[in-house]
């Protein structure tokens, strides 16, 4: 294989020797060798943990040719990485310096894999004499002393604390012994104490005790036995050694359940899978920067999914899901604004859009919409006019960008505005007159009490023999009087591009609420009695004669 | 005592977690650049109206060097603001050079002409300048003081503001230890 390469790297020389004339240097033989050995230690700066030999970018090219022009001009491979190194700092080599700081690198793996080995070593000893001398000193507590032991951890009633007896004095050493004698084997249980020590400090408390009972034994009978007395409340007791322990071990699971759950969070939050060859996949949670969760990603989707097959409701309530989860989603206020203009809410639209460039002040989608609204809707051209030059700047060339270029060069300078619209508006009247349906609308007399004076009116049309399914188009009139005039034609459709004409199907609807894709008790329906009636009728009038229940 | 147990455990595990979660905190592309307050790497240029332009034509002007590419997003992003602060800034002994990288003469001369660009600009067709000053993100711009000291970095799009105050300290050769960040995105 290699002399194959070889072969073919002679073939290519000779070609350009010949083609490129005789002052061509011959380079060394392994020029190309020596250039990958020294391009496999050096990182590739655009890509993640692969050499410049191995990159097929665009930079690492480049970075190997400044290599092989170096090689060629007699410098060391020390020399060529050093030239590297004092462009791009020692992050550029993939195997660190082995002096100064990064010298750690290299050692600290060992260290810690050494002190690893030691401290599990250690931890396996200790368990094992510990468990060798807890066995001894258990057969040691029943061959030695055992009434002595035994003795001493009896529970005897504490004497009276105005008892000055010879008695009542013994019977305190004795309870200083049974609490010191505890103390130090749970001390040993803990590793504090070697075997040497248990058994040499055991012994005396032992002898103490022995004393202790002898001198008990020695004195005559108690002449009474005292009721023991209730012990007042502020009397210290003893430690309870059991529940000490048993509180200890629980405080110990607590913080291991807390440090599981820590680290849980910390890495389910801020390690995400990559979405882009541009994205990273740390961010969201300690760096600060967003990225949608899951859930709130597959929501999304679901609303573009249903924004895309014209099931708007569907895409309303994905995208309020979304907003749910991160009210600040430039995306999901993107779409609901283009929703929203669908439906005839021009105002709402533009609050959408503003909401989602009030977090991305650049977002394309947002910025497309905002422009669109200002320029159809408001004739503000002066205002789209800025907004898709804007756009414009930030596009790359493409279709989306001749697009806005396009919308770009339609929207009337501020001269020539007036000029247009004057001269434009009979044409439109003229191709208005013919592509409309128009009549009148009225509410009949026994609903007028009912009528919320903040209703909204929408006229929808919808192809005849289409019940269901996105309107073709819709009308919105805010706080109507009635009887109202109506028209409804091309400029009133929902998706851009549909034509209106054929056989229509309308209906109205007085909204409580204003919102086109909620109905509730109170709103009131009507239709055109003719359903479906043709593009060009004029007097297709309407009586709203339903009240929802 | 289990409480010193504990503690134990919390001194060894601590400092990993805060290692843990500084890593977390890095951004793993981000190359800081050993070259701040280091003498800039002296280059030639051809421009794209044919003049050859050297580092060394430069000296004795502040000169504000910026890496762009017409299919870089954060590079149209900027261009107004920095043809804005050339427009301010001309003839105050200072220089701007903007180098294209990885770009066809054909899309680089549409870029110039369509965000009016006046200042000097060239392309860097061999890459042998982006990798002697370093680049690895896109716009990329560095400041140069008058004596060809390199001031102050910047990486991702720069806005004029910021522009012409680092302007202004390379002309009096202030060093900016901390490099800047914008919108980048990695050179191909």
């Amino acid at each position: 294989m290699r002399t194959m390469l070889l072969r073919t790297l002679f073939v290519l020389y000779v070609l350009l020797a010949l083609f490129s004339g005789p002052l061509h240097a011959a380079p060394a033989p392994d020029l190309e060798d020596r250039t990958r050995e020294i391009a496999s230690e050096l990182r590739c700066v655009v890509c993640q943990n692969l050499s410049i030999a191995d990159s097929p970018s665009e930079m690492a090219q480049q970075m190997r040719a400044v290599v092989r022009e170096q090689l060629e001009a007699g410098k060391s491979p020390q020399e060529i990485k050093d030239f590297f190194v004092s462009k791009y700092g020692e992050w550029v080599l993939l195997k660190p310096k082995t002096s100064g700081v990064s010298l750690l690198l290299w050692v600290l793996p060992y260290l810690a894999l050494v002190v690893g080995v030691i401290a599990a070593l250690w931890i396996i000893r200790r368990w094992v004499s510990k468990k060798k001398s807890a066995e001894a000193a258990a057969s040691a507590a029943t061959s030695h002393s055992p009434v002595d032991s035994a003795w001493l951890k009896q529970d005897l009633p504490d004497p009276d604390l105005e008892d000055n007896s010879a008695r009542a004095q013994l019977l305190r050493d004795r309870a200083r012994l049974k609490y010191e004698l505890s103390e130090m084997e749970f001390d040993f249980q803990s590793g504090k104490l070697s075997d040497a020590d248990y058994n040499a400090l055991k012994q005396e408390i032992e002898t103490k005790g022995m004393a202790v009972h002898q001198k008990l034994d020695a004195l005559p009978p108690e002449p009474t036995l005292k009721a023991p007395k209730r012990k007042s409340p502020d009397q210290k007791l003893p430690p309870d050694r059991t529940r000490i322990r048993r509180w200890q071990l629980v405080s110990g699971g607590v913080f291991l359940m807390l440090f599981g759950l820590a680290l849980g969070v910390m890495l389910t939050k801020s390690v995400r899978p990559r979405e882009s060859s541009n994205d990273t996949m740390t961010g969201d949670f300690l760096t600060g920067t967003n990225s949608p969760s899951g859930e709130t990603r597959a929501a999304l989707n679901e609303g573009k999914q249903a924004f895309a097959h014209q099931e708007f409701p569907k895409a309303i309530e994905a995208f309020k899901k979304v907003l749910v989860a991160d009210p600040n989603n430039p995306e999901a206020h993107s779409y609901m604004g283009f929703i929203l203009v669908q439906a005839g809410h021009g105002d709402g639209a533009l609050m959408a859009f503003d909401k989602a460039l009030a977090q991305a002040p650049n977002f394309p989608m947002a910025l497309w919409g905002k422009g669109m609204i200002l320029y159809r809707e408001k004739k503000d051209f002066a205002g789209a006019r800025e907004i898709f030059e804007n756009l414009l700047s930030r596009v790359p060339a493409g279709e989306e960008r001749n697009e806005i270029a396009k919308v770009l060069a339609e929207i009337p300078t501020a001269g020539a505005q007036k000029s247009q619209t004057a001269s434009a508006a009979p044409n439109s009247a003229a191709t208005s007159s013919s592509a409309q349906i128009s009549g009148k609308i009225t509410i009949e007399p026994k609903l007028k009490a009912g009528v919320d004076s903040n209703a909204s009116l929408f006229i929808i049309a919808r192809p005849a023999g289409a019940a269901a399914g996105p309107p073709l188009a819709v009308k919105k009139f805010d706080k109507p009087t009635f009887p109202l005039n109506y028209s409804l034609g091309q400029e009133n459709v929902m998706m851009q591009g549909t034509p209106f004409t054929g056989k229509i199907n309308i209906t109205v609807r007085l909204d409580k609420d204003g919102n086109p894709t909620t109905r509730g008790p109170g709103d009131m329906t009507g239709e055109y009695k003719m359903n479906p009636v043709n593009v060009g009728t004029k007097n297709a009038d309407i009586v709203i004669d339903q009240m929802m229940q | 005592m289990p409480w010193r147990r504990l503690a134990t455990i919390a001194f060894i595990i601590g400092p990993i977690l805060a290692l843990l979660a500084f890593g977390f905190t890095r951004d793993a592309r981000y190359i800081t650049s050993p070259l701040i307050a280091k003498p800039a790497t002296p280059f030639t240029i051809t421009l794209f109206d044919g003049r050859k332009l050297t580092l060394e034509d430069m000296r004795g002007k502040a000169v504000f060097l910026n890496f762009w590419a017409s299919w870089c997003p954060p590079c149209r992003a900027e261009a107004k603001d920095l043809e804005a602060a050339w427009q301010k800034l001309k003839g105050n002994n200072m220089i701007f050079l903007g180098v294209a990288l990885q770009d066809t003469d054909q899309n680089a001369l549409e870029f110039l002409k369509e965000f009016n660009v006046t200042y000097p600009n060239g392309k860097d067709e061999s890459g042998n300048i982006a990798v002697d000053y370093g680049t690895w993100g896109i716009p990329e711009s560095f400041f140069i003081d008058p004596q060809g000291r390199i001031t102050y970095k910047h990486v991702g799009g720069i806005r004029v503001a910021l522009v012409v105050t680092k302007l202004e300290e390379a002309a009096k050769g202030i060093v900016s230890a901390q490099e800047g960040k914008g919108d980048y995105q990695p050179i191909r």
